[in-house]
């Protein structure tokens, strides 16, 4: 393999690692039944206090712990108004999104005192792997990336584990399928659907970690810009399976680095930037036209309702 | 009599809600800005002054005009239970279409206004259409896709008035300055009101009659309600929710034609999608809950909120940015009305209890 | 404390009851819909729990599995008095419940549908291929043949039933309820379950079978319960009794419905069906070649167990559904083509079964559920605006004709009884005064007294010269309403009866029947 295309993948793994952490906590809820949309808005607040504890303390680690702590208890206004007191997922996730939007924006002015970008000299962010140097292909893919990289894509197959190897993945399995007949065995679904509200809280803080001290090391508003989306377009495409998402948030991060590439030719940066957002959206609608021929054959009624998002996180059950 | 109060309930509370959700934002923006070191009331003063002041009122009516559009945007697809979060895009898109056609049509006017704002509310609309079939053909919801339509549509705009429709010479991304013939008519001695705001009123006041008394506005309504009621009754989803969506798209598409065509009549970069006129426009819509003839009165609320927030920054230095802190917490106490609903439920419940 | 009757089975010796009901009564608002009930299911016994609809034989079960606690009344497990809070308790108790809608994962394996919280494995890891062998086991130990490693949603009813009774022997279950086993089952699928029921009994296991079927109560049960109106009619051994002792004590003398009044039935045909096929697909039947025709003042009644094809020919008529050869023809008018908006105006009512999903929308008005269908038509529509005055005012109207109980034509739909709304959504439809009315379950879901109101409305209907379709599970709705009476079985027509001739026997053999005609080749 030549160091070219080995460059190439080292690139694609960097820009898919935060999309990748959101679609993983993404999946999650989708399994336990929840349609996390607020993914965005949560990556955003997590490369936000990444930024600002990294800068307090001088240490970029405490900004990954603050971003996953912060993240976590933001992510729980999803948890008690979806959850407990079930309120419109959809409308809980729009109203997250823009007090992620807002407050960072507020924020960043009132605590850090900049507007637009924040990137001072001197802010800490993560190191580069050196673990791997001088090992053939691997160091040369996880060399110049932080360990926030390789950890996003060990915890892509440890989330696949979990949901298929053990019991209360296979609990998990079951209450995003069918609560009641889970409910009926004495599951608390609730119970799940809040537990993986959180737990994908944490995975955005990490990925908005990576995002601001690892890709880069600054912080600027609206950062994220869709990336949140386009975890939840990758959470749809693999039907909630970790593995999947892994290759959908793979693919997103080649068209950004595609998009890189051709900007280097001298394409204008405004038409590269569009390419991951429509490659998304493609590869979307193929794989949902599939499920939906399907759908159509086994039961033209039901199919009218299909394209809403309650009967998105399990297409093949919306029968 | 128990009648009566039965029905007045239940009517009580759907105002309630709303005004509670407007309650709460302001009382959280009070907390803000008395952490922030500022006297909340002379933060709300600054932010009242900045939108409703002599010298301020006539650049809000304008910002109003915008986000009332927008509010028709999400509202009119809402109507059928489809969100459209992609209003940047659409607004973008019915910018530049507008733009395009006022510098290359040398017409008069008479004729130049109406299809400029044809052109841009044609462009919204065919930006928003594509996430129809998207989602009656391939199940892609359309909150996914309108976003996702949404980054490389307002992408494409900044590309196109960097490059082929630049002004030559201009080091900002922007266009050349629109001709007289297609910039809207102003009131009397105002400089950003004008026409177009009676264009939006125009608009709504169809839109509510449609909604209200016609019988696509009923079926709308029954597809919104049950899509499985709506095949079973031999509507057609799909075309419904083509028509709404083009509407809410038109609608955006309009206002962003309205933008180009006033102060300072060109398309410059940014300057349609970074006021943040789509997400004022999707809460004045949720506030405004399933009434269409409130939203002028929610969308003047949120003007108020993102106009005066310019105004609060400037006089007190408290951020722009706490007006959409406000508006957030507007949409998720507004999410949280269930809450109030089944507590009413309870009660009613309680008290049959007691009587029973 | 056991100063009441003992239960006709001499208790075997000693050993208390596997389970026993003392004096339930459970009531849902005004409606007593259990009325101090004993019940005694001896160990190792499989015990029939009959009655006809709404006799309070799924309410009772509900009660025994901790779905309802009762208003009054004790539940005994083994001698001893437990408290069901919930059916978790009830498991915990050794009790199990098979529910006619079944409970399962599509997406995972049979062996994880079984373990499923009950899961084998160290450490949190599951175990899969020990959950692979207990299930085995399990089958191996009562005859069945299930493959553990099957998705569930790939396999047919019957076995999805069989993983049912799996999950409830996992958690050791010594009473096991099954509730209405047979309605979704094809005639083979009943027979190896009396099989499986028979085994059960045989190893110690107490099965209580719910059911309204007469021939299964003497294929697989010991002991009989028959419930009339939520009391004890009969306590019969199945060894010593007959089928028209069960069915009397079920309907109760003279309570046979009195054939009812024809109307004059014109010769031209409204509806022909000639020949209709369609392909099986996931989540629907096949039809194969049905042909139908009903005339104007006839009721055509369309028998068997849910999921044989009726639902399909339904949605063929309507145009909901596309078909793969034959014809449906509207006064001679071929419909092919033809969607379901142009069908309606051609003179098509249709009151569907799942009436929450399709028939009516919930958050809606009553007057808005009202209008559908005749809200582009004089008096509520004109030059393409819509009268909300004129459509509330109709609602108004057809609530006082229909004496439909509302607070009023805005309050939501979803605010309505179940009765009340089927009537509001018969209302819309008969409205229509279309030439032809197809009514699926008509009275499922509905109280006694408003199911009557319906019969009513749908035998004036038929009394005006209406020509109707009705499909129905329920053997005496079909006897009360219908002039012919069909029998489909595997999307096959199998019997064309007279009313006069479709007795429950006639039926109820019809639709089982294992020698219907000889399966034709797979259509492409």
């Amino acid at each position: 393999m030549d160091v070219v295309n080995l460059a190439f993948v080292a690139a694609v793994l960097g820009s898919s690692a935060p999309v990748l952490y959101a679609a993983l906590g993404g999946a999650l809820c989708g399994r336990a039944g929840l349609f996390n949309m607020a993914l965005e808005g949560q990556l955003l607040w997590g490369a936000f206090s990444a930024v600002t504890v990294s800068w307090w303390t001088g240490s970029a680690w405490a900004g990954v712990v603050a971003a996953v702590v912060t993240t976590t208890v933001f992510s729980g206004v999803l948890a008690l108004g979806a959850v407990t007191w079930r309120a419109d997922p959809i409308i809980v996730a729009v109203g997250m999104n823009l007090l992620a939007l807002g407050l960072t924006g507020f924020l960043l002015r009132e605590l850090l005192d900049a507007t637009g970008t924040f990137a001072p000299a001197g802010l800490p962010g993560l190191p580069d792997l050196d673990l791997l140097d001088g090992v053939p292909v691997l160091g040369a893919l996880l060399g110049g990336q932080t360990l926030l990289v390789p950890l996003a894509l060990l915890l892509a197959v440890a989330a696949s584990l979990w949901v298929n190897r053990t019991s209360v993945g296979l609990r998990l399995r079951g209450v995003g399928e069918h609560p009641e007949a889970a409910t009926s065995l004495g599951v608390v679904v609730p119970r799940y659907q809040r537990a993986t509200v959180l737990l994908a809280g944490a995975l955005c803080g990490l990925g908005g970690a990576q995002l601001s001290l690892g890709d880069v090391t600054a912080f600027t508003e609206n950062m994220t810009s869709g990336r949140g989306w386009v975890a939840v377009a990758a959470v749809m495409l693999a039907a909630n399976r970790p593995l999947l998402v892994l290759g959908a948030c793979l693919l997103f991060g080649a068209a950004e680095a595609w998009g890189f590439r051709l900007q280097g030719l001298g394409m204008p940066q405004q038409l590269t930037d569009a390419a991951p957002y429509l490659v998304t959206l493609v590869v979307l609608v193929a794989s949902r036209l599939r499920v939906r021929r399907r759908l159509d054959e086994a039961d033209p009624v039901a199919a009218v309702s299909a394209a809403h998002p309650e009967a998105v996180v399990h297409p093949e059950e919306t029968r | 009599m128990s009648d009566l109060a039965g029905r007045l309930r239940p009517a009580a509370t759907s105002a309630l809600v709303p005004l509670g959700a407007v309650v709460v934002a302001i009382l959280v923006g009070a907390g803000v800005m008395a952490a922030a070191g500022v006297d909340p009331l002379r933060g709300y003063d600054a932010m009242v002054r900045g939108a409703l002041s002599v010298s301020n009122i006539d650049f809000a009516v304008a910002s109003f005009t915008a986000i009332l559009a927008m509010s028709l945007a999400f509202a009119l697809p809402a109507r059928m239970g489809e969100y459209n979060l992609g209003g940047d895009g659409q607004l973008a898109l019915g910018g530049i279409a507008a733009a395009v056609i006022a510098l290359h049509l040398p017409a008069p006017a008479a004729l130049l206004l109406p299809v400029c704002l044809l052109a841009g509310a044609l462009g919204g609309a065919a930006l928003a259409s594509v996430a129809a079939p998207l989602s009656t053909r391939a199940a892609v919801p359309v909150i996914i896709s309108t976003l996702l339509l949404s980054a490389p549509a307002v992408a494409l705009t900044s590309y196109l008035v960097r490059f082929p429709l630049a002004e030559s010479g201009s080091s900002v991304p922007q266009t050349p300055r629109l001709p007289d013939a297609a910039h809207l008519p102003s009131f009397p001695g105002t400089s950003y009101t004008n026409a177009g705001l009676v264009v939006v009123l125009l608009v709504l006041l169809l839109a509510v009659h449609v909604d209200a008394r016609t019988p696509v506005g009923y079926e709308i309504r029954v597809a919104g309600a049950n899509r499985g009621f709506a095949a079973y009754g031999g509507l057609s989803v799909p075309r419904l929710t083509l028509g709404t969506l083009a509407a809410g798209g038109a609608a955006a598409g309009l206002a962003g034609a309205i933008i180009v065509m006033s102060q300072p009549f060109r398309f410059i970069d940014d300057a349609l999608t970074a006021p943040g006129y789509t997400f004022a426009g999707i809460a004045a819509a949720l506030l405004a809950g399933g009434r269409p003839a409130l939203l002028p009165v929610t969308a003047a609320l949120f003007t108020i909120l993102t106009v005066g927030s310019a105004g609060m920054e400037r006089d007190v230095d408290v951020p722009r940015q706490l007006g959409q802190v406000l508006q957030a917490v507007v949409i998720l106490v507004l999410a949280l009305r269930v809450l109030a609903s089944r507590w009413t439920a309870r009660r009613a419940a309680d008290a049959a209890g007691r009587k029973g | 404390m056991t100063d009441r009757l003992p239960d006709v089975a001499d208790p075997a010796a000693g050993a208390p009851p596997a389970a026993e009901l003392r004096g339930i009564t459970k009531r849902f608002g005004p409606v007593v819909a259990v009325d101090g009930v004993d019940l005694v299911l001896e160990r190792g016994t499989v015990h029939a729990v009959v009655g006809e609809n709404g006799a309070g034989k799924s309410t009772l079960m509900s009660v025994l599995y901790g779905l309802h606690r009762p208003d009054a009344g004790t539940v005994l497990r083994a001698g001893r008095e437990v408290r069901l809070r919930s059916p978790l308790d009830a498991i915990a108790a050794g009790l199990g419940m098979v529910h006619q809608h079944f409970r399962l994962f599509g997406s995972l394996s049979v062996a994880e549908n079984v373990v499923y919280r009950a899961e084998p494995g160290r450490r949190g890891i599951f175990d899969r291929r020990a959950a692979e062998q207990r299930v085995a086991e399990l089958s191996d130990r009562i005859g069945l043949d299930v493959d553990p490693t099957a998705r569930v949603d790939t396999l047919p009813l019957g076995v999805r039933q069989r993983v049912e009774i799996l999950k409830a022997l996992h958690r050791e279950a010594e009473v096991l309820i099954l509730d209405e086993p047979t309605a979704v089952l094809t005639p083979g699928e009943v027979d190896s379950l009396i099989a499986v029921v028979r085994t059960l009994a045989a190893q110690g296991t107490t099965v209580a079978l719910v059911t309204h079927k007469v021939q299964e109560v003497l294929a697989a049960t010991d002991r009989v319960t028959v419930l009339r109106d939520g009391a004890v009619t009969a306590r019969l051994t199945t060894a010593r009794t007959t089928a028209g002792e069960i069915v009397e004590a079920m309907i109760g003398r003279g309570l046979q419905p009195a054939v009812n009044p024809r109307g004059t039935v014109s010769s031209d045909p409204v509806l022909e069906v000639r020949d209709l096929r369609m392909a099986a697909a996931p989540g629907a039947a096949r039809v194969r070649d049905v042909s139908i025709t009903v005339r104007a003042g006839q009721v055509i009644g369309v028998a068997g167990v849910s999921g044989n094809g009726q639902r399909e020919v339904v949605e063929a008529v309507l145009g909901l559904r596309p078909v793969q050869s034959g014809s449906v023809r509207l006064h001679g008018r071929d419909l092919a083509g033809l969607g379901v908006r142009e069908r309606r105006a051609l003179g098509i009512a249709y009151v569907p079964e799942d009436r929450p999903g399709m028939g009516s929308a919930a958050t809606l008005s009553v007057a808005d559920n009202l209008a559908l269908g005749h809200h582009r038509s004089p008096p509520l529509a004109g030059r393409g605006r819509l009268s909300p005055r004129a459509v509330r005012s109709q609602a108004t109207e057809l609530v006082r004709r229909l004496g439909v109980r509302t607070a009023g034509v805005s309050a939501p739909l979803g605010s309505l009884s179940g009765g009340n709304a089927q009537k509001v959504v018969l209302a819309r439809e008969l409205h229509h005064e279309a030439p032809l009315l197809v009514v699926e379950q008509p009275t499922q879901g509905v109280d006694v007294g408003a199911g009557e109101e319906i019969h009513r409305l749908l035998l004036d209907h038929r009394a005006r010269g209406g020509a109707v379709l009705l499909v129905s599970y329920e053997i005496s709705e079909l006897r009360a309403l219908a002039d012919r009476v069909l029998v489909m079985l595997d999307g096959a027509v199998t019997a064309d009866l007279d009313a006069a001739d479709a007795t429950e026997e006639v039926l109820g053999a019809a639709m089982a029947s294992a020698r219907s005609a000889p399966r034709p080749e797979e259509g492409a």
